[in-house]
């Protein structure tokens, strides 16, 4: 008997969107239960390439280039921690969330995105990568409009419409790689591509379509109202995970696939978006009057970072200081994904008491709910940047590489986005403390307030603090 | 009167990228490459249990795939159920469409297993198996009969499920029993090729009835059970 975590982690998932398809009056439980399960064959996973370096399955057991193969290296196994942990989390916060009626329709499809998750994050096939993007659009596009109201669902479907030209672009891209080379299979691909007209405009198509996935700007305009809408846990899995697998396909062609052709103009072009989505973003976060809204314009903010890295990253020749800076955007995502569902779902719990999430008249109603507050704080803390958060040690080793680097401009716009992000989060906690005496007890839901308090301290104190083993998990086959 | 953009840039543009990609197309077909993947798997197809390449292809050398695109099916439907319940459909139909309609289903549902069938050895399989399966509910759909010809919410929950059931249940179990996830072994190839398109077949048929309700089922016992 030999029992490969690989496919379980996308399998379990499946099987727990049967269950819970099959008995409608038993999708809390057995959705609970598919979650824990999915998480720990995910995290198992990860302690695996921890310990014994990449894997990989050859499902069907052909090989490439005829089968497809699963693989995990030290940045799928990453992103797969944190997407599972975060998922756990947002499973817990569901479950006390969602009634009746609305559990029926969201535990089926939330059990099928987390397997889209886990499938993209593992997938080592450029088709079989787009399979798992579509089952992750649809999947997203519905649990977003499951609130039913006009807005949720006029923005989901344009949530699903970008999501679809997204998927098609890229599935161009991957038409035309196959028509050139023949292979699918990401090590295969690399190896056989050359610079030229077909892997440039493969390039173009494939990237293009995933940053209109990951919302960079002026692709973003999608995502606020798609976010902000949804119910508090899907919005925390729409910002902190969704977006966030668009941008972990981008960096893997662009580390793996793409290697060979790239050049410094692409590169450029991304991080300038970047630069714009991180000003144009974090000021929007400021004037947003709702607090959803505002997490939503801040997510648009935080991918820009993300995509800053990216002429930082063509900039410096491979080495230490390469593999560095490749860890840093690997820690800055994670932190950004712990920090903003953390964010989501204190945020949920504020609107759900207060009846509304208006943050000029938040007061009152934050004040009374401790630990939502803190929860908002310690994510804030990590959004803007603050020690100790993941997000200070990856911001500053990213500034200090473009101070070495001389490319100056980049370090004003992430000032700048910091500024702002400390404007908007200091905001939303000035009005915690205006009013009401002191309330009676911290915790008042523990079922919803802990999973957003969890997320919030693993991103302020666990990857701040703990960052180091992150490092050596993307030893393993991710740095060269 | 011309507006420049929209008569002018917009569709010059449009033409620039056309002909972008078909150039690169072009380039990319053209170009010198090594084996091609369908070479390789044109000679593996003896292997596979099944002797048309195509099934071939989509239950074996990439099942996996195909169990992921089982899911996407389950969730755009799971995704209309969300929105809210069906219309109440449309009027009964007169006699002559209610005649043809009794004449033809049945028509369906047996074409519907030959396709299943022959797709072992000839083009056919789930996925067309299935799309006749859908039609065959459309039709009844069409000629008034409530949640067209679909069985309760209960049983439609497991149908339109299973085949993601299925395969996702078929690759555990052979990773559980030594060959690893979806590996068949020789000899049982082809019935277990079979055991997931009967099961996809009915899902997929079940599916796109049930998506062209365009809601929930209604909670009343169905009427169009009977054709």
């Amino acid at each position: 008997m030999m029992i490969d975590a690989l496919p379980l982690a996308v399998t379990l998932p499946l099987i727990g969107a049967f269950a819970v398809t099959v008995s409608p009056l038993h999708a809390r439980g057995l959705g609970l239960m598919a979650a824990v399960l999915t998480a720990a064959s995910a995290l198992s996973v990860t302690a695996a390439v921890w310990s014994d370096g990449v894997l990989r399955a050859d499902l069907g057991g052909w090989g490439v280039p005829l089968g497809i193969a699963l693989e995990a290296d030290g940045l799928s196994a990453a992103f797969l921690a944190m997407a599972n942990v975060v998922a756990l989390a947002v499973s817990v916060y569901a479950g006390g969330y969602f009634k009746q009626e609305s559990a029926r329709h969201f535990w089926p499809l939330w059990l099928l995105l987390w397997s889209a998750l886990n499938g993209l994050f593992l997938a080592a096939d450029l088709f079989n990568l787009y399979v798992t993007l579509e089952l992750l659009g649809i999947s997203a596009a519905a649990l977003g409009a499951l609130t039913g109201t006009r807005e949720a669902v006029a923005a989901n479907l344009r949530y699903l419409l970008v999501g679809l030209l997204g998927s098609m672009s890229y599935l161009l891209g991957v038409a035309l790689i196959y028509a050139a080379y023949g292979v699918l299979d990401i090590g295969l691909v690399a190896e056989a591509i050359e610079p030229g007209p077909v892997a440039w405009t493969a390039m173009t198509l494939m990237i293009g379509g995933l940053i209109l996935k990951a919302a960079l700007f002026p692709m973003h305009f999608w995502l606020p109202p798609a976010h902000a809408n949804a119910p508090a846990p899907v919005s925390a899995a729409l910002s902190a995970l969704v977006v966030k697998a668009a941008f972990y396909l981008a960096l893997r062609l662009w580390l793996d696939v793409f290697a060979p052709v790239l050049n410094e103009a692409a590169a450029n072009l991304l991080g300038i978006l970047g630069a714009a989505a991180v000003v144009w973003g974090s000021w929007r976060a400021l004037r947003a009057e709702r607090l959803k809204l505002l997490a939503a314009y801040s997510t648009v903010a935080q991918m820009g970072y993300l995509f800053i890295a990216f002429p930082l990253l063509a900039a410096t020749p491979p080495g230490l200081a390469r593999d560095n800076l490749l860890a840093a955007v690997v820690l800055l995502a994670l932190t950004h994904g712990f920090a903003k569902a953390g964010f989501f779902l204190a945020a949920g719990m504020v609107q759900k008491t207060a009846g509304h999430d208006r943050i000029d008249d938040l007061g009152g109603a934050a004040q009374a709910l401790p630990a939502a507050t803190f929860a908002i704080g310690l994510a804030g803390v990590a959004l803007i940047g603050l020690p100790p958060s993941g997000t200070f040690l990856a911001k500053w080793v990213m500034l200090e590489q473009a101070m070495i680097l001389g490319l100056w401009w980049w370090l004003i716009v992430m000032m700048v986005g910091t500024l702002l992000a400390a404007a908007y989060i200091f905001r939303v906690l000035s009005r915690a403390f205006n009013r009401e005496p002191t309330p009676y007890r911290f915790v008042n839901d523990a079922r919803t307030e802990l999973p957003a308090l969890l997320l919030g301290l693993i991103a302020t104190f666990g990857l701040g603090i703990a960052a180091q083993p992150l490092w050596v998990l993307l030893e393993q086959g991710a740095f060269g | 009167m011309i507006r420049p953009l929209e008569h002018i840039i917009i569709p010059i543009g449009l033409i620039a990228v056309g002909g972008l990609l078909g150039w690169s197309f072009f380039l990319a077909v053209t170009g010198d490459t090594g084996e091609r993947l369908a070479a390789v798997a044109l000679a593996r197809v003896p292997d596979s249990g099944v002797s048309n390449p195509v099934t071939s292809v989509l239950l074996n050398f990439r099942a996996y795939d195909t169990l992921l695109e089982f899911a996407v099916l389950l969730a755009a439907l799971l995704g209309i159920w969300s929105l809210g319940a069906a219309d109440t459909g449309f009027q009964p139909a007169a006699s002559v469409l209610d005649g043809m309609v009794a004449g033809f289903v049945p028509l369906l549902i047996l074409s519907a297993g030959y396709m299943l069938w022959v797709g072992a050895y000839a083009p056919g399989g789930a996925f067309q198996a299935g799309a006749l399966l859908g039609s065959a509910g459309v039709m009844l759909a069409l000629a008034g009969h409530r949640n067209a010809g679909l069985p309760s919410e209960g049983r439609l929950r497991i149908l339109v499920a299973l085949g993601v059931f299925v395969c996702a249940m078929t690759g555990l179990l052979l990773m559980v029993a030594g060959d690893g996830f979806l590996t068949y072994p020789p000899g049982l190839a082809k019935w277990l090729i079979l055991l997931i398109e009967t099961a996809a077949t009915l899902a997929i048929g079940a599916t796109l009835a049930a998506a062209y309700l365009g809601g929930r089922p209604t909670a009343h016992p169905t009427s169009g059970e009977t054709t």
